[in-house]
C-alpha cells in the first residue's frame, strides 16, 4: 500500500515538473512566486539572505509604505502584543483599505506624474483629490492613464485630470519626453534630434511616433471659458531629420507607439474637419483627434512597455529600487536585475486588470518585502540588486513631514479634537451593524473617514516647507539628497522646534507626565522609532535625564529631537 | 540616484574616509567626545583652490557707458573715454577706479548673444546655452560648485548675494546636477536660513543632543550603513561647521576704513561680504547689482549705477590681488545683454544683444587684453564675434578644465559646454 502511494505521489510530481519545469507553480500566489524568483537568481541565497524583519521593523515599514507615516505608539504596542499568526496579512489588508492609504497613494501618484511642476493652471487641491479618490476606489492604472491623457481641461467636471498636459504647457516635446518616461519607462529625450547615441533600442522614429499624437495640440487661453485649455488642429504632419545625418534625409511618421503599428486614421470630409474651428483665443476641436487616441493606444494590457513600467514602478515604491534601474531606462542593454520576475509581474498586473491595490498587497506579503534591513554577517556587502536584505528607503519629503507630525504628537492632538465628538459608547461598540444603533455607529465611522480628509486639510500646510527643503527639482523624479541646509532646517528651524514644545497631549507633554524613567523611555522609543528601547538605550535615557534634572522639559525635547534627527528615523528600514 | 556603498564615486570615497575616521575615533575610546570634530574641517585657505566671483549687473549694463565707449559719434552719448592702466585700452569715464586696474582685466567686446529678452538673456549668460523646451541646463555657478567644490566644504558651493528677495535654495539653478549644487541666496547679505542656534538652546545642550543623536546613529548604522546614511549623518557635521563660520556673513567684523573703501551702500557691503566669503573658502559667489534697465534717462542712471559699481569693484580686485587670491579667482562682470546704440526719445537705451561687451579678470585670464571689435557706432561686431557658448568655454578653460568634456548623468554623456562653440583663447593667459 505504502509503495503504491509513494509511486502515485511521484507521478504527480512528474506531471508538475513536465508542466512547470522551472519549479515555479503557476497556481502559487504572486508573493510566493516573487520569493521563488528572487531566491533562484542568487546562488547560496538562503545563507546570504537576512532573516525576516522583526514585528517592529515590519510595522514601521508597512505603515510608511502604505500610509505615508509611521504608526502611533498605541498602534505599535497593539501590533507587538497581538499573538495571532496572521497579524501581518491582516494589517496589510487593513492599511490598504484605509483612508490614509488613499491619501498617501494619491500623493505618490501626484509626485510621480507631476514631478513637482508648479501649479500654474490647475490648483493642487482638486488634482490631489482626484488622485486620492481614484486610489480610494482602486481605479485601475490603465483607466487612470486614459483619463489623464484624454482631458483637454474644458469640462469643469474633469478639469483636474488635464493637469498633466496643462502644467507642461501642452508642449509636444515636453509631453513626448514625459509620456515616454512615466508611462513607458523609456527616456526618449535624446531621440528628439537623432537616434539615441548609446542606446540602440531608442530611435528617433519612436520619439516622433509619440510626438505625432501631440504636435497638433497646444495650450490656448480660451476667452470664453476664461482659462487655459488644450486646443488641437486638424492638420500638421510630422517630419524629422537626424542632426547626425550628413545627407539630411527627411523622414515622416504618423502617430504610433514605439515599434507599434501606425494609427489608423479615419478620412474626414473636406470642409468638415472641425467641431470648433480654430480662431484667436478659442479652443479648436477637430472632428478627429489624434491626441484623444493616445490614451486608448498606449494604456493597454497588450502594451509590453506599459505593463513593465507600472509593475517596475510599484516594485520600486515597495522595495526601494526598480528591477529596471533607473526607472526610465528600460532597454535591452540595461536588463532588469531579475528579467523573469519582471516579466511575471508585468503579466500579472495586466491579468489583474491593473488593480494596483491587490498588486501592492502581493508585494507586501512577499518575504522579499518582509526581510530585515539588518545585514547578516554572511551577507556583508550585499548588492542592492540581490534583495538578500531589505533596502533602506529615504523618507520622501511627505513621509518625513507626516512622520514628524505623528512622532511629535501633532497628529494625535488634531485627531483627538474630532474624536471627542465620537461618543464613547459608539467607539466601543462591537455589536451587529444591523441594528439602529449599529447603523448610527457605521454612519459615525463614515464621518470619521471624512474627518481623515479634514485632518489632512488641517495638517497638510505643514508639509510644504519639507517639500521645499527636501523635494527634487520641478520636472525631475524624486531623488535623495542630504544637504546642510536640510540639516539646519531640522536642527534650528522653527517648524520642528515648535512641534517639540510641550502642548497638552503631544509627545513631550506625555513624556513629562511619566515619572518612571523606564516607562518614559518606552513611550519615547515607541513614538519616535516605532520599537521598544533596548536595556542599553533605557540606561542612556536615564543618564541623559539624570544629568539635566534641573531642566527636564528641555532635556526631553533635546532627546526627542536627537532621535528624530537620527538615521533610523530618516530612513524607512 | 541610488549609490551602492561600493560604487567608487568621489562622494562615496569621501564619505567612506569620514566613516573610517569615525571608526578610528571609536577604537580610541573618544567616540562621542566631540560630535562636531569629525570629519575635522581644518583646511587652511589653499591658494591653489580655484574660485569664481560673478558680478551680475542686473537689467543690462550699457556697453557704450562702460567697456566699449564710442565718444563723439551719433550713438556715443555724452561721456568721454578715458585711458586706463593698459596703453591702447580706453573705457568710459564713468569707471575711473576700474581704469586703474585695467591691467588685471580682459574685455570681450565682440559679444552677440542674439537674445533681447531679460529672462532668456540671463539664461544664456548663466548657462552658456539657449533655452530648450525639454532640457534645463545648470548655471555656471552650479557647474563650478560641482567641478571645483570640495565635498567637505561647509559653505554652499554657489552663493548668490542679492539686494532683496527671499533667501533660500534655488533648486532650478542646478538642473540635472542636483540640488546639492543649487545656489543659496543670501537676501540683502543676510546669512543662510536657520544658521543661528535657537535662543532657548544653549551651546552645551546643542552639543549634548548631537551626542545623543550620534549615539543612536552608531547603533543603527552598525549593520545598515549605506552611502545615503553617510551623506545624511555628514550633513549635520557640515551644518555645524557652517554655524561656526557664522562670522563670514557678518561684515561688522571689518574695520570701518575698509567698509568706507567699499562704500556704505548695498553693493559695497555685498562686495565686501563676497571678499570675506571667497577668503573663507567659498567656491562661487555671485553678487547682484541692480538695476541697469535704463529705457529712459540712460545717462543719469549710469552715472548713479556705475558710480556705485566702480569703487567697490576696483577695491575688491585690489584686495584679492593683495591677498594673492586673484590669480586663483576667476572674476566675471556680466549682464543679460547690453543696450542699444540708438538713443530713444526718453534719452534711454533699450535691450540690445547684437554687439556688446563683458569684462573678465583673475584666474587663467590674460590681464590687459581685449578681444573683439565693434564698428564705429557700435551697431555691429566687426571682429571676433562670440556668443554665450564661447563665454562658457572660456570660463571653464580659464579655470583649467577641458571645456569639451561631458557630464555623465545616469550614463548619458552631456557636454558641459555647447559643443558648437569654443574658448576665446585671446583672453586666456
Amino acid at each position: 500500500m505504502l509503495p503504491y502511494l509513494v509511486l502515485l505521489r511521484l507521478r504527480f510530481v512528474w506531471v508538475l515538473l513536465i508542466l512547470f519545469p522551472a519549479g515555479v507553480f503557476a497556481g502559487d500566489p504572486l508573493h510566493q512566486r516573487i520569493d521563488q524568483a528572487i531566491a533562484a537568481a542568487k546562488p547560496d541565497f538562503a545563507r546570504l539572505a537576512a532573516s525576516s524583519a522583526s514585528d517592529a521593523e515590519f510595522v514601521r515599514r508597512i505603515y510608511l509604505d502604505l500610509t505615508g507615516s509611521i504608526p502611533t505608539a498605541d498602534e505599535t504596542r497593539a501590533f507587538l502584543k497581538d499573538p495571532s499568526l496572521d497579524k501581518r496579512p491582516a494589517l496589510i489588508d487593513r492599511l490598504l483599505n484605509s483612508a490614509e492609504h488613499a491619501r498617501h497613494f494619491g500623493t505618490v501618484l501626484d509626485v510621480m506624474l507631476m514631478e513637482r511642476l508648479p501649479d500654474k493652471y490647475v490648483p493642487h487641491a482638486p488634482w490631489l483629490a482626484y488622485l486620492r479618490e481614484s486610489a480610494a476606489e482602486n481605479k485601475p492604472w490603465d483607466q487612470l492613464v486614459r483619463e489623464i491623457l484624454s482631458s483637454d481641461g474644458a469640462d469643469p467636471r474633469n478639469r483636474p485630470t488635464a493637469k498633466f498636459y496643462l502644467e507642461r504647457q501642452a508642449e509636444p516635446n515636453l509631453l513626448t519626453r514625459d509620456i515616454s518616461r512615466l508611462f513607458l519607462g523609456t527616456n526618449l529625450q535624446c531621440c528628439q534630434c537623432h537616434d539615441h547615441p548609446r542606446i540602440d533600442d531608442y530611435k528617433q522614429a519612436h520619439y516622433y511616433g509619440l510626438f505625432a499624437f501631440l504636435n497638433r495640440s497646444s495650450l490656448v487661453v480660451d476667452k470664453k471659458l476664461n482659462m487655459a485649455v488644450v486646443s488641437e488642429k486638424a492638420d500638421g504632419e510630422v517630419s524629422f531629420q537626424s542632426v547626425f545625418d550628413p545627407a539630411k534625409v527627411t523622414k515622416r511618421t504618423g502617430p504610433r507607439l514605439p515599434e507599434g503599428p501606425p494609427l489608423k486614421e479615419p478620412a474626414v470630409e473636406k470642409g468638415k474637419e472641425y467641431v470648433v474651428v480654430p480662431a484667436a483665443d478659442t479652443r479648436a476641436v477637430p472632428r478627429f483627434s489624434r491626441r484623444a487616441l493616445l490614451g486608448p493606444t498606449l494604456a493597454r494590457p497588450d502594451n509590453e512597455q506599459f505593463k513593465r513600467n507600472i509593475a517596475n514602478r510599484l516594485w520600486a515604491m515597495m522595495m526601494g529600487r526598480g528591477l529596471i534601474h533607473p526607472l526610465d531606462l528600460d532597454h535591452s542593454a540595461n536588463l532588469p536585475s531579475h528579467p523573469a520576475l519582471l516579466k511575471l509581474l508585468a503579466e500579472d498586473i495586466a491579468a489583474r486588470k491593473f488593480d494596483m491595490r491587490s498588486f501592492l498587497r502581493e508585494l507586501a506579503l512577499s518575504q522579499t518585502y518582509q526581510r530585515s534591513s539588518e545585514q547578516s554577517s554572511a551577507g556583508n556587502e550585499a548588492e542592492p540588486t540581490n534583495y538578500t536584505v531589505a533596502l533602506l528607503k529615504p523618507l520622501t519629503p511627505e513621509q518625513l513631514a507626516w512622520s514628524l507630525m505623528q512622532a511629535t504628537g501633532l497628529t494625535d492632538i488634531e485627531r483627538a479634537e474630532w474624536s471627542k465628538k465620537l461618543p464613547a459608547k459608539a467607539a466601543a461598540y462591537t455589536g451587529s451593524i444591523h441594528t439602529p444603533f449599529g447603523m448610527a455607529v457605521v454612519a459615525l465611522f463614515m464621518e470619521t473617514n471624512n474627518k481623515e480628509v479634514t485632518l489632512y486639510a488641517r495638517l497638510s500646510p505643514h508639509v510644504a516647507p519639507f517639500v521645499k527643503a527636501f523635494g527634487s527639482l520641478p520636472g525631475q523624479a524624486q531623488e535623495f539628497d542630504a544637504r546642510l541646509d536640510q540639516a539646519l532646517f531640522l536642527a534650528n528651524g522653527p517648524t520642528v522646534r515648535s512641534w517639540l514644545a510641550p502642548r497638552p497631549g503631544n509627545l513631550i507633554d506625555r513624556l513629562a507626565r511619566l515619572t518612571n524613567t523606564d516607562a518614559l523611555a518606552e513611550e519615547l522609543y515607541l513614538s519616535v522609532l516605532t520599537r521598544l528601547p533596548s536595556a542599553e538605550e533605557r540606561k542612556e535615557v536615564a543618564d541623559f535625564l539624570a544629568a539635566r534634572s534641573n531642566d527636564r522639559s528641555m532635556a526631553l525635547q533635546d532627546m526627542a529631537w536627537a532621535l528624530l534627527a537620527s538615521a533610523e528615523f530618516r530612513f524607512n528600514h | 540616484m541610488w549609490c551602492s556603498y561600493s560604487c567608487g564615486s568621489s562622494e562615496h570615497s569621501l564619505s567612506r574616509r569620514g566613516f573610517l575616521a569615525g571608526a578610528l575615533g571609536g577604537a580610541l575610546g573618544t567616540l562621542v567626545s566631540d560630535p562636531f570634530s569629525r570629519p575635522a574641517f581644518t583646511r587652511e585657505l589653499n591658494k591653489q583652490q580655484k574660485r569664481v566671483l560673478m558680478i551680475w549687473l542686473h537689467g543690462g549694463v550699457s556697453q557704450l557707458e562702460s567697456w566699449d565707449p564710442k565718444p563723439g559719434t551719433k550713438t556715443g552719448g555724452p561721456f568721454l573715454a578715458i585711458p586706463t592702466s593698459v596703453p591702447g585700452i580706453h573705457i568710459c569715464e564713468l569707471l575711473p577706479y576700474t581704469a586703474r586696474i585695467m591691467h588685471h582685466l580682459a574685455l570681450v567686446r565682440g559679444l552677440n548673444t542674439a537674445e533681447d529678452d531679460h529672462g532668456k538673456g540671463a539664461y544664456i549668460m548663466h548657462t552658456g546655452r539657449r533655452q530648450e523646451p525639454a532640457m534645463k541646463w545648470p548655471h555656471l555657478g552650479s557647474v563650478c560648485a560641482k567641478l571645483l567644490g570640495e565635498a567637505k566644504n561647509p559653505l554652499p558651493g554657489y552663493i548668490l548675494i542679492t539686494p532683496h528677495g527671499n533667501g533660500g535654495v534655488n533648486n532650478e539653478d542646478a538642473a540635472f546636477l542636483g540640488p546639492r549644487f543649487a545656489s543659496v541666496s543670501l537676501s540683502d547679505g543676510h546669512a543662510p536660513a536657520n544658521l543661528d542656534r535657537p535662543a532657548a538652546l544653549t551651546e552645551t545642550a546643542d552639543y549634548k543632543r548631537h551626542e545623543f543623536r550620534m549615539l543612536a546613529n552608531q547603533r543603527f548604522l552598525r549593520s545598515r550603513r549605506t552611502a545615503q546614511t553617510e551623506a545624511y549623518t555628514n550633513s549635520y557635521d557640515q551644518a555645524a561647521q557652517l554655524m561656526r563660520k557664522r562670522d563670514l556673513f557678518d561684515i561688522s567684523k571689518e574695520p570701518p576704513l575698509v567698509v568706507d573703501r567699499y562704500g556704505r551702500h548695498d553693493f559695497g557691503r555685498h562686495c565686501l561680504m563676497a571678499r570675506r566669503l571667497l577668503e573663507g573658502g567659498a567656491t562661487f559667489v555671485k553678487v547682484m547689482h541692480s538695476n541697469y534697465d535704463t529705457h529712459h534717462e540712460n545717462f543719469d542712471f549710469h552715472i548713479e549705477q556705475l558710480g556705485e559699481f566702480d569703487r567697490p569693484f576696483a577695491s575688491l580686485i585690489d584686495d584679492l590681488h593683495d591677498r594673492g587670491l586673484l590669480s586663483s579667482t576667476l572674476v566675471l562682470v556680466v549682464s543679460e545683454f547690453g543696450r542699444t546704440p540708438n538713443i530713444n526719445r526718453l534719452y534711454g537705451r533699450d535691450h540690445w544683444s547684437k554687439a556688446w561687451s563683458i569684462a573678465l579678470a583673475g584666474c587663467g585670464i590674460k590681464g590687459g587684453s581685449a578681444s573683439g571689435k565693434t564698428n564705429a557706432e557700435g551697431t555691429a561686431v566687426t571682429d571676433r564675434q562670440v556668443n554665450g557658448g564661447h563665454l562658457f568655454h572660456t570660463y571653464l578653460s580659464a579655470l583649467g578644465f577641458n571645456s569639451k568634456k561631458n557630464f555623465y548623468i545616469e550614463q548619458r554623456p552631456i557636454p558641459i559646454a555647447d559643443p558648437k562653440a569654443a574658448p576665446i583663447t585671446e583672453v586666456l593667459a
